[in-house]
């Protein structure tokens, strides 16, 4: 008996033990992911179908905290100008040029592709990881944690996500994606670079493994904690 | 007087941004864009006439000023549109009729951002100020004039020359104020929908119209009777975004005073005489968006109401001419009482790629008064492939009901499917069709013999 209550124990400690690891890892994550006050980058976005062909995009992002990003195209010549506001609470806007005005747009654009691309809205959300998944450490394996994170919401597109983080600095380096049937759909791979105090994601490689096509997004002319404020992210300065 | 108040007001407002342009030191390139754009259809009936021909040439500049205080922005339109009318040997000296064209300034001016306050926004110039959340029929959207040249094309406005300014108490909760010095009536439709949103004029027999002769006052170039102004208040609170406004206006659409009419050459032949107006007006405004469980829903309406009892004399002196007194009748064309116009609208993101667009309107842009409003069912379902180069609308049109108590001879449908292809990045081709059906008084019922084809192409650049 007492030798059952010892296991019991045991497990019951360890559970806890690699739950709040999990949880643990995720806010490290999260506190390196999104560790700036705020962030303004280039981004060029290269989409690569099956057959090696490339198409390329270009816009400016600015970003506060974990929810709140400003994305504006500025190539090609059909999209630049276009432009996306992400707030909290799951509030966006939409700018289109043609139009001259912003439309505010339903929380389900989240689960469409992201502009032509493999990334999907959700994907681009600057949400924070521990908000949006709950995570289980499943092991260690190198220099990674290998993580399993389930969405906290019942509308995410995903079942689940695995994803391998750096032991030592705490920054994805690669993540899978699974769909409601529980299928790997895409891949994600990360180049990170240091930039004074901060780690920045400087390539990202999202793979839609059924379509056998991927998209890079790689982020230069970097600038953290320039000082922006709410106001540089509201609609005025979308339309601007 | 009131043209030198005008012209004093406007010289200080330039004045002011001159100054405030010529403080900053202008760093930014100048950014040129545009797009060629190819719009030709044909009616299906035989002999399949050519209903529009329309090669567009867009030019944009625009040039931000340094620290982001400001942009300048243009937008021209050059286009070659219509078919050549040649009737006579003459015509052909005549350039401007062997090949049609025209240049358009759409939109051109500066806006300074935190001019005079951090808070104050002003825009200066030719300018398009696009009010409301529908999707592309706004009943609140007054403030520009409706351009109705292409009568497809729905909700589309020309610019106004305009100051405007927008006062940001918060970021989320703003003042919006505009002043159109000149009035700018809307521009009807041309091709073979020229007659799409004319009233139809019915004679009791044995009568018949011989000749159709109208004039157009309209309103005086002063500050009182050309002047248009707007404000609207917008805030976000509680996940929705609102806003409530009030424009002081004129109806841009031209409405009958007094109409003279006088016996033809011919037995029973009719000549009339319409004089018509732009009438004032007050339009009362309020919109809302928001996201419920991933569904967009918005909102929209808009109260007009006339100044003055719109009253249409007709005067048939000229049949009697033996009368003593003229002889004349009165009957209002519009009642000065409030009408609304409102949208209603959701739309959805599904997994898979598809978008669902449901909007109900009640009023179109050229219906007035209570009894007069329509009403349209609008939807639009879109399907995207071969990541998003291929976009289909296999079901995208309206229907229109005109009577609800005898809706089988009061109704209209138009149907639009369409299929877009982006060749390359910035090469778009689009194919679809409009197919009309419909009886009753209703300017879309009228279209069923005009069933077309449509071709677009688009290059970016």
């Amino acid at each position: 008996m007492k030798a059952l209550i010892s296991i019991l124990i045991f497990l019951t400690t360890t559970l806890v033990a690699t739950a709040q690891n999990a949880n643990d890892i995720l806010k490290k994550m999260d506190e390196v992911l999104y560790a700036p006050k705020d962030m303004t980058a280039k981004t060029k976005i290269i989409i690569t179908d099956k057959n090696g062909n490339e198409k390329t995009r270009e816009a400016v992002m600015k970003q506060k905290g974990t929810d709140m990003r400003l994305f504006r195209f500025t190539a090609p010549a059909s999209q630049a100008g276009i432009a996306t506001l992400s707030l909290p609470n799951d509030v966006m806007y939409l700018y289109l040029p043609s139009y001259a005005k912003e439309r505010r747009i339903s929380s389900s654009v989240k689960s469409q592709k992201f502009a032509g691309t493999d990334f999907s809205y959700d994907d681009m959300e600057a949400k924070s990881y521990e908000d949006k998944y709950t995570a289980k450490l499943l092991k260690t394996e190198g220099d990674v944690y290998v993580l399993e994170m389930k969405p906290r919401s019942p509308k995410s597109q995903y079942s689940k996500l695995i994803s391998k983080i750096n032991k030592e600095n705490y920054y994805p380096v690669y993540t899978e994606y699974y769909d409601k049937g529980n299928n790997k759909i895409k891949i994600a791979t990360y180049v990170f670079e240091k930039i004074g105090n901060y780690w920045n994601p400087k390539e990202v490689t999202m793979t839609d493994l059924k379509k056998k096509h991927k998209t890079t997004m790689i982020t230069y002319d970097v600038k953290y904690d320039t000082g922006l404020s709410d106001e540089d992210f509201s609609v005025r300065k979308l339309k601007q | 007087m009131k043209t030198t108040s005008i012209s004093l007001l406007s010289s200080f407002f330039l004045f002011l941004a001159t100054a405030f342009i010529s403080a900053q030191e202008e760093e930014t390139k100048i950014k040129f864009s545009g797009e060629l754009k190819t719009d030709q259809r044909f009616l299906y009936q035989s002999p399949n006439s050519w209903a529009w021909n329309e090669n567009r040439l867009t030019f944009r500049l625009s040039k931000k000023f340094r620290n982001d205080k400001g942009k300048f922005h243009t937008e021209v339109w050059l286009r070659n549109i219509g078919l050549p009318e040649i009737t006579t040997s003459s015509d052909l000296y005549n350039k401007g009729i062997v090949d049609p064209y025209n240049l358009e300034i759409r939109e051109a001016y500066v806006q300074l951002y935190g001019f005079l306050s951090k808070n104050l926004d002003i825009k200066i110039g030719r300018q398009r100020i696009a009010w409301g959340t529908a999707d592309l029929i706004n009943p609140t959207d007054n403030l520009n004039p409706y351009d109705l040249e292409d009568v497809l094309d729905f909700g589309r406005h020309r610019g106004s020359d305009a100051i405007s300014f927008d006062y940001y108490f918060t970021p989320s909760f703003s003042l919006h104020g505009t002043y159109i010095p000149i009035f700018q009536p809307a521009n009807m439709p041309v091709g073979v929908f020229a007659d799409a949103l004319s009233p139809e004029i019915v004679l009791p027999p044995p009568y018949h119209l011989e000749n159709l002769n109208d004039n157009i006052d309209m309103p005086k170039y002063t500050l009182g009777e050309s002047s248009t102004a707007g404000i609207k208040l917008k805030g976000f609170a509680a996940g929705i975004d609102l806003s409530l406004s009030y424009v002081w206006g004129r109806d841009g659409f031209p409405t009958p005073s007094y109409n003279t009419i006088s016996p033809g050459d011919n037995p029973g032949g009719l000549n009339l005489d319409i004089q018509s107006t732009y009438f004032r007006q007050s339009i009362f405004g309020f919109d809302m968006a928001t996201s419920i469980a991933g569904v967009g829903l918005w909102a929209e309406a808009a109260g007009f109401l006339p100044e003055k009892e719109q009253v249409m004399t007709t005067d048939m002196t000229p049949m009697f001419p033996g009368s003593p007194v003229p002889v004349t009748r009165d009957s209002i064309v519009l009642k000065k009482e409030m009408f609304f116009k409102y949208v209603i609208g959701a739309d959805y993101n599904f997994a898979n790629g598809m978008y669902l667009n449901v909007q109900f309107l009640h009023g179109f842009v050229n219906e007035r008064g209570r009894e007069n409003l329509n009403d349209y069912f609008f939807i639009q379902y879109e399907k995207r492939f071969f990541d998003d180069r291929l976009k289909t609308e296999p079901l995208q049109g309206a229907f229109i009901v005109s009577d609800w108590n005898n809706v089988k001879d009061n109704y209209a449908l138009i149907y639009s499917p369409e299929i877009s292809f982006m060749a390359t990045d910035n090469a778009e081709i689009t194919i679809s069709s409009a197919i009309f059906a419909g009886k009753g008084n209703n300017p879309f019922a009228k279209f069923a013999d005009y069933d077309m084809f449509l071709f677009g192409f688009k290059y970016s650049f």
